[in-house]
């Protein structure tokens, strides 16, 4: 069975974010050559060792389905999502699980990064907005690494 | 509506028809018999009274009102002895009764629906009232101290006293309160004495009148017309109950009156207190006023159920099934083997025990959704009951295997499609009169038998009619006029000639009536039926009758698969839908003009579908002597599969596809659910007929 890291336990003793600041903490990860950051709001587990079941009759960029604890839990490689070639698995690929309003899923990516806390007010917009599948926002951290915000309603949302 | 509220309306409704099922039952048991046993008439008396008490509570007031009055009424008979009534009146009550349900039950429906309720139930309850008016007028002819002032005019009252008119002579009594209850409360006089009982609870010392209220019914006219009075030896004791009054329920108004001196207490308090008929607080007041021998609320063959939420249930069943698979993979973990040799036989005994106390929280899991069929069964006898009424039909329903246990939601799924074929049954199948069956040498008297019977994992269902069967000639005929025959019409065997009247739109009676005739009958039922995976067979030879049966697996999460490998995934095959597997040769497959496969078997030609193509799965078994053929069948369909290899036969449990899939509609190509097996692996279960759908109609 896969190991698990359950991240619930550490957010939960977190100091509750205030309400009137916009900084929220986020999960930060790499798919290729992208560093990707998502709220841990919508983050339930970091997952590695698992085995994929195939589905027939789903577009490529639904890799299966995994068996966590019972549940059935559906796979994106969020690489393939976003128009590019499939994941390669590496050490350090594992599967982030998510809940975004109550659809679960896992999203596959090649290493998780750290959780850090992101102001809202520095997100910028991404200028090639039409091209983007997946991504709604950018921000620049202090050492000058840019960050991209994975949009989850549209991940959310299953379409061939 | 907050989520507080939602879960009592949830109790309520799930409390309500349980309680109006067990009326329903009661009812058409008695009326069988003709007479009401004092046991049912209190057991009557005590639904109407939680009807009445939920109702109010839930602000559903044409509920509670019907229910009140049929209290009332009910409270009348137990106080009479069911014994009083005529035959004639008994049977008028049993109609009633069985209308009152009906809009009880309407109500509740709309209630459940989330409708308006009804706000005029005056006409009904006008008329259960004239019913009591008319069985407490025929009882009349008892000595009838029902006289307005029965009790009130004992005596000569003072006359000085001016308001309270007849007051009832008490020597000692130095005032007396005079009380009027609310209107059209019922049981006046029972409420009057325990008004009465509560105020001496709290010491305090008083005569009352009509002192026989409490064992005389007839003073419950004179109490509404008249009120009641208390009369008190000192003032202090007056004040002190006038206080009490004020915390008394169903109190229009109340009055101190002052006996000896000529001019009256100075304005009489004229109550203002109008005490709010809190319906709310009815039930509890009342149950202390009716102990004498109406069972109380919570009769002790009640206590060792409870009802549980069903989704409570279906996360134990899942934890369940996930203890299982945890407990074959701890079992079956390779690192054991390290272990010498003592330690692993300790392990394994320990596992086995394991084992065996989780095969048996299994099975009690399971059982814990198995409901009896009986609930289902019980309604169909006040189906024929009222058809009975309506047709002028004389048909006895004969239920065999009440006690057979069924997952809940099938139970559920199967009532309509059975409440169906029972008034197709008593509607078509039973001959139109007496006579007709008396020359075609049956029993005047038409059976609808309706029986439920296990085998290891289906449920047989099955609605017999010793009526006038079928013909198929008459049924091809109608086919053929609906434009609904999909072959020549002499091409048709016996047995899909009957199969016809479960297409849609094909009615065979020529009137539409209030029962079946619709057309939308038995087609229907057959979905409803195929929804939970069960199949619908029927028999019937002319002048003999007619058999439907339906067979359904007995529990929707838990199935017996097949499982078989196609590349590097793994399908489960329901074992109900495989007829046979077999290997077969290049050479024995045939061809047809667009090169699709097909295979003789046992006389007859049937389609191949390798999975492998159609889900377009990477396997290295593409020659038939290679895989297996499992050859599947549904309902109406036969084929065959070519799949790589047979695993083996297990139980799965059956769960849905996450719903971030739904948009793919995986259900229409054959993938019914998946399973996890105990390795932890996922298999997919297919689902036969829409897989035939899919590969196999529509080219």
């Amino acid at each position: 069975m896969a190991e698990q890291t359950t991240l619930n336990e550490e957010l939960l003793e977190l100091p509750e974010t205030d309400e009137a600041t916009t900084v929220e903490r986020c999960l930060t990860f790499k798919s290729g050559d992208l560093i990707l950051y998502i709220s841990t709001r919508h983050v339930i587990e970091i997952i590695n060792n698992y085995s994929i079941t195939n589905l027939p009759l789903v577009p490529p960029y639904i890799k299966g389905i995994i068996n966590l604890r019972g549940q059935v839990l559906p796979v994106v490689d969020i690489q393939m999502r976003m128009g590019k070639s499939e994941a390669e698995c590496g050490n350090e690929t594992c599967i982030i699980v998510l809940d975004i309003d109550s659809v679960s899923l896992g999203i596959i990516v090649d290493s998780v990064r750290q959780v850090i806390d992101i102001d809202l007010k520095n997100v910028r917009p991404i200028p090639l907005k039409r091209q983007q599948k997946l991504l709604d926002g950018m921000v620049t951290m202090e050492d000058g690494s840019v960050f991209m915000s994975v949009d989850c309603q549209a991940l959310a949302k299953a379409q061939y | 509506m907050d989520n507080g509220m939602e879960g009592m309306l949830d109790t309520y409704l799930f409390e309500t028809n349980s309680l109006l099922d067990q009326l329903d039952e009661m009812l058409v048991k008695d009326e069988k018999i003709g007479d009401f046993s004092s046991d049912d008439v209190n057991e009557i008396f005590r639904i109407m009274h939680t009807i009445k008490g939920s109702s109010a509570m839930m602000e559903f007031g044409p509920l509670a009102s019907i229910a009140h009055h049929i209290e009332d009424l009910f409270f009348y008979i137990r106080d009479k002895g069911i014994d009083s009534l005529d035959p004639e009146h008994k049977k008028e009550l049993f109609n009633l009764m069985f209308r009152s349900e009906d809009s009880l039950r309407s109500q509740v429906e709309k209630v459940e629906n989330g409708e308006a309720l009804d706000t005029d139930m005056d006409s009904f309850a006008s008329e259960i009232n004239q019913f009591l008016k008319k069985i407490s007028g025929a009882a009349s002819d008892e000595p009838e101290a029902a006289a307005p002032d029965a009790g009130g005019a004992q005596g000569a009252a003072p006359d000085s006293l001016t308001a309270a008119g007849n007051l009832p002579a008490d020597d000692t009594a130095v005032c007396y309160l005079h009380i009027f209850l609310d209107e059209g409360i019922g049981m006046e006089n029972l409420r009057a004495f325990m008004i009465i009982n509560s105020m001496k609870e709290c010491e305090v010392d008083f005569n009352y009148y009509p002192p026989d209220m409490d064992t005389n019914p007839e003073t419950c006219a004179s109490i509404i017309e008249e009120g009641f009075y208390l009369a008190f030896a000192d003032g202090e004791m007056a004040a002190k109950a006038e206080d009490l009054l004020k915390s008394q329920g169903h109190i229009r108004s109340y009055e101190l009156i002052m006996v000896p001196e000529p001019e009256p207490a100075p304005e009489a308090p004229r109550a203002s207190e109008s005490a709010p008929a809190h319906a709310a607080a009815a039930p509890a007041p009342e149950r202390k006023e009716a102990p004498q021998k109406a069972a109380p609320a919570g009769a002790p063959v009640k206590q060792n159920l409870i009802s549980v939420n069903l989704t409570k249930l279906n996360d134990l069943m899942d934890i369940v099934g996930e203890i299982v698979i945890t407990e074959s993979m701890v079992t079956s973990c390779p690192e054991l083997d390290q272990l010498n040799r003592d330690s692993y036989d300790n392990f394994m005994k320990s596992a086995r025990q394991l084992r065996k106390l989780t095969d048996d929280l299994q099975d009690l899991a399971m059982s814990l959704r198995m409901v009896p069929i009986s609930g289902v069964f019980q309604k169909m006898n006040r189906i024929v009951r009222d058809m009975k009424q309506k047709l002028g039909k004389d048909v006895r329903l004969t239920l065999i295997g009440e006690d057979t246990e069924v997952d809940k939601t099938i139970v559920d799924s199967i009532q309509d499609p059975i409440m169906h074929m029972v008034r197709n049954s008593m509607d078509h199948g039973i001959e139109d009169t007496a006579d007709e069956r008396i020359a075609a040498g049956k029993n005047p008297q038409g059976e609808i038998v309706l029986s439920a019977t296990h085998t290891s994992n289906e449920v047989i269902i099955s609605i017999a009619d010793d009526g006038k069967g079928m013909n198929p000639d008459k049924l091809l005929a109608k086919a053929k006029e609906k434009g609904i025959l999909v072959k020549p019409e002499n091409e048709y065997t016996k047995k899909e000639a009957l199969g016809l009247i479960m297409l849609p739109g094909f009615s065979t009676n020529q009137e539409v009536t209030e029962f079946s005739g619709r057309g939308v009958g038995m087609d229907v039922v057959k979905k409803n039926v195929e929804s939970v995976g069960g199949v619908v067979s029927l028999t019937s030879e002319e002048g003999q009758g007619t058999t439907f049966s339906i067979k359904i697996p007995l529990t929707l999460s838990i199935m017996d698969g097949m499982k078989v490998t196609v590349g590097r995934s793994i399908f489960t095959i329901p074992i109900a839908n495989i007829r046979q597997s077999f290997k077969i040769t290049a050479d024995e497959i045939i061809y047809d003009e667009n090169g699709n496969e097909m295979v003789e078997r046992i006389g007859g030609f049937y389609p191949i579908v390798r999975l492998h193509q159609f889900y377009s799965i990477e396997t290295e078994v593409l020659q038939p002597e290679d895989g297996i053929l499992i050859w599947v069948e549904t309902s109406d369909h036969s084929f065959c599969l070519f799949v790589d290899d047979l695993i083996g036969e297990q139980q799965v449990v059956v769960k849905p596809f996450p719903a971030f899939l739904n948009c793919f509609e995986l259900k229409n190509y054959g993938i019914g659910g998946c399973t996890i097996l105990g390795d932890g692996n996922i298999s997919i279960i297919l689902d036969i007929p829409s897989l035939h759908t899919a590969t196999l109609e529509g080219f």
